[in-house]
């Protein structure tokens, strides 16, 4: 970890289903946080192609699809697993602390 | 009158003969959108309560999914009394000036080239717009309004100067290239879409364009020129052609302050071999290669605006994403 790295509290593992993603805002932050067998994934909320909200999206695997334009992005790493999205999704370095989910930026 | 609610929000407009997203966006509020004709899906909305029509008869845009969902085109949608729905605003579609309905008088034409036609029309009243934005343009006797980018730059709004090209057996290109003669008038809404020259970017700018994607690159070229913010930044614009007959835009460019010095252009054709290509001694291949060749590792520092048919402009994003040029750098309208 950097010196500057900073940690945002972003929710309770327990407000995370397994197999799911709620949508969190935090300061100018839109993030999806996803549950994917106990192991917790951030992404940017909205996706990189369009306005769609990927915590809205379906999960399979490790795959969210964007319910806007049924474009997909690798949950783990951001990379693009069908278009029309282009740019990779931003996913952030996530640590789980005392039950809660935080980001390092 | 029909009153739209967004509860969480925590907002109401009103909506009259109008669709839920043009009314959302003449009251300044950032209702996500694209295309603003059914097609691209952007302007996606729940409906919580209500009832909605479509003022294009089944939208391209729609899936089975929306209709499972309840979810309809915030372009499109004519509400039928009032309606609750839920979308996520975002400033990035607020509009700097409100989009209005007007109507514009063609003033002039002329040939850019061979299919490609430069219209101007005065409004009925002023409409200003940002350098880049699009308009909806309703042809006489055609049904449904099309978007056409303008060249011009927008300062007081007094006339939207449009180069389209002719779509073979297009109905809304046909009415204006064949019937409108100066004098006639067509409806105009906007001016929409967010895919113009940012003045507060510090950074070259790069115009990518091919066929109708002229008109919204000589709007971001001539802004660019005179603003004194930009005043030291080059401009750079490469336009690509099937043929040399379709290549234009230097006449353009040739007309502003700074052309040779800080503005340059490059005009590229990407059939070689035919016959009508013999003799021209330009650049060969296609814009986003031509971006590559020239600017290489340097793309990533500049500020990239680009317009043209689907497949070019899916070109030239792959081609910015592998030269890292960040997605806050691209400037283009998201019509797919």
């Amino acid at each position: 970890m950097s010196v500057s790295a900073q940690k945002i509290e972003l929710c309770k593992t327990s407000d995370v289903a397994e197999g799911s993603a709620i949508k969190v805002e935090t300061g100018d932050l839109s993030l999806a946080v996803f549950n994917l067998n106990g192991a917790f994934y951030v992404m940017d909320d909205t996706c990189s192609h369009g306005p769609g909200s990927l915590s809205e999206g379906p999960i399979c695997g490790d795959v969210v699809e964007c319910d806007f334009h049924n474009g997909a992005f690798n949950i783990k790493t951001g990379e693009i697993v069908e278009p029309p999205c282009m740019i990779p999704q931003k996913t952030y370095k996530v640590a789980v602390e005392s039950e809660t989910v935080f980001i390092e930026v | 009158m029909a009153k739209i609610t967004i509860p969480a929000a925590n907002i109401e407009f009103d909506c009259t003969n109008d669709t839920i997203m043009r009314a959302a966006t003449r009251i300044g509020l950032g209702f996500p959108y694209e295309c603003n004709v059914g097609e691209c899906g952007n302007c996606r909305f729940e409906l919580i309560e209500g009832e909605v029509s479509y003022l294009r008869a089944n939208p391209p845009g729609v899936t089975e999914r929306d209709v499972q969902r309840k979810r309809y085109l915030g372009c499109q949608a004519l509400p039928q009394g009032d309606c609750t729905i839920k979308v996520s605003l975002r400033d990035h579609y607020k509009s700097k000036f409100l989009p209005k309905k007007t109507t514009g008088e063609l003033i002039e034409a002329f040939d850019v080239t061979h299919d490609i036609r430069e219209f101007r029309f005065r409004l009925s009243e002023n409409a200003k717009f940002i350098a880049g934005q699009y308009g909806l343009i309703t042809a006489p006797r055609v049904e449904g309004a099309r978007a056409y980018s303008m060249c011009n730059t927008g300062e007081d709004g007094a006339e939207w100067h449009f180069q389209i090209r002719r779509v073979p057996n297009g109905a809304a290109t046909t009415s204006l290239f064949d019937n409108l003669k100066v004098g006639d008038k067509v409806g105009l809404d906007g001016a929409y879409g967010m895919a113009y020259l940012r003045e507060d970017a510090p950074r070259d700018i790069l115009c990518l364009a091919g066929g109708s994607g002229l008109s919204p690159m000589v709007a971001i070229s001539r802004a660019a020129a005179k603003s004194p913010a930009l005043k030291d930044r080059n401009i750079h614009f490469i336009y690509g052609g099937r043929t040399p007959r379709d290549v234009c835009g230097e006449q353009f460019l040739k007309e502003l302050e700074g052309y040779g010095t800080r503005i340059h252009y490059i005009g590229a054709i990407s059939m070689p071999d035919d016959p009508s290509s013999a003799g021209w001694t330009g650049k060969v291949g296609f814009v986003h290669d031509i971006a590559e060749q020239v600017f290489g590792e340097k793309l990533g520092g500049m500020e990239v605006y680009f317009a043209g048919p689907p497949l070019m402009s899916q070109a030239v994003m792959k081609t910015l994403i592998k030269s890292k040029v960040p997605a806050a750098q691209m400037h283009f309208d998201q019509f797919y």
